[in-house]
């Protein structure tokens, strides 16, 4: 079982408390009605879908209930860092 | 409404016990959401003390997130509403039932279905966790004592699956 380090608890905590949430740092635009099709498009559906190192939200929602953001290796599935939301990307 | 507020258990009225474990209804309980982004703020509406990190217990408040605590208090405590403050103080005591789990075997019967390590889980540490697919929150009372506290609907089953892990 993975360990994941929730920045909040601050301690690894088993993964099956946890609950993935998607790609990280992606804005919601400000003003929607103002977006094309096109980069209405972009902002809902297209994702970088690294190989690699990779941004992802995550939850600890079976702790401590917060949100916050991690860099995982897709391809070895490492858990390089765990930063609360709102920090700037690492 | 207080009366109302602290309604019958699902659980059986018998406890069970089997090899160095006790497994028991606990008794009833005020349980009170307490929420705030200012635990300071929060403090001073409920005139408490509360725990200053995540994962600690003081005077019946366990604080379980950055801003959301969980008081498990005597049947019967009132707290203050904090009206006009920037808090939430909800009454949620019917919303949970107590399990107390005691014995030299008790950690070892709550990690069959709990992921988290109690060997680093110290007496006076409270958390949010899993049971299985069941959330609860577990208290470590002491070295040999735990309260779960699980949702009411998610009881009954919890109930038999420590039941059926304790066989």
């Amino acid at each position: 079982m993975l360990l994941i380090h929730c920045p909040y608890c601050d301690e690894k905590r088993p993964e099956i408390e946890f609950a993935y949430g998607g790609e990280a740092h992606i804005a919601r635009p400000l003003d929607p009605s103002a977006l094309s099709d096109e980069e209405w498009e972009t902002y809902l559906f297209i994702r970088s879908n690294a190989r690699g190192r990779h941004h992802e939200r995550w939850r600890h929602i079976h702790g401590c209930g917060r949100f916050f953001n991690a860099v995982r290796d897709t391809v070895t599935d490492k858990f390089e860092t765990t930063y609360k939301a709102g920090e700037e990307r690492r | 409404m207080s009366s109302l507020s602290v309604s019958t258990s699902p659980l059986p009225d018998e406890p069970f016990a089997a090899d160095g474990v006790r497994v028991s209804r606990s008794a009833a309980l005020q349980r009170y959401s307490l929420r705030a982004r200012d635990p300071a703020k929060l403090a001073a509406v409920v005139g408490r003390e509360l725990p200053g990190r995540i994962g600690g217990v003081t005077d019946g408040i366990a604080q379980l997130g950055p801003d959301e605590f969980l008081a498990l208090l005597p049947v019967g405590t009132q707290l203050p509403s904090g009206e006009e403050e920037p808090v939430s103080v909800v009454d949620i005591s019917s919303r949970a039932v107590g399990i107390t789990v005691e014995g030299e075997g008790a950690a070892a019967l709550i990690m069959s279905g709990c992921p988290l390590d109690l060997d680093r889980m110290a007496p006076g540490q409270a958390t949010r966790t899993i049971y299985e697919t069941v959330e609860m929150v577990l208290v470590r009372e002491s070295e040999t004592r735990f309260h779960i506290e699980v949702w009411r609907s998610f009881a009954p089953w919890l109930w038999q699956s420590l039941r059926l892990s304790a066989e």
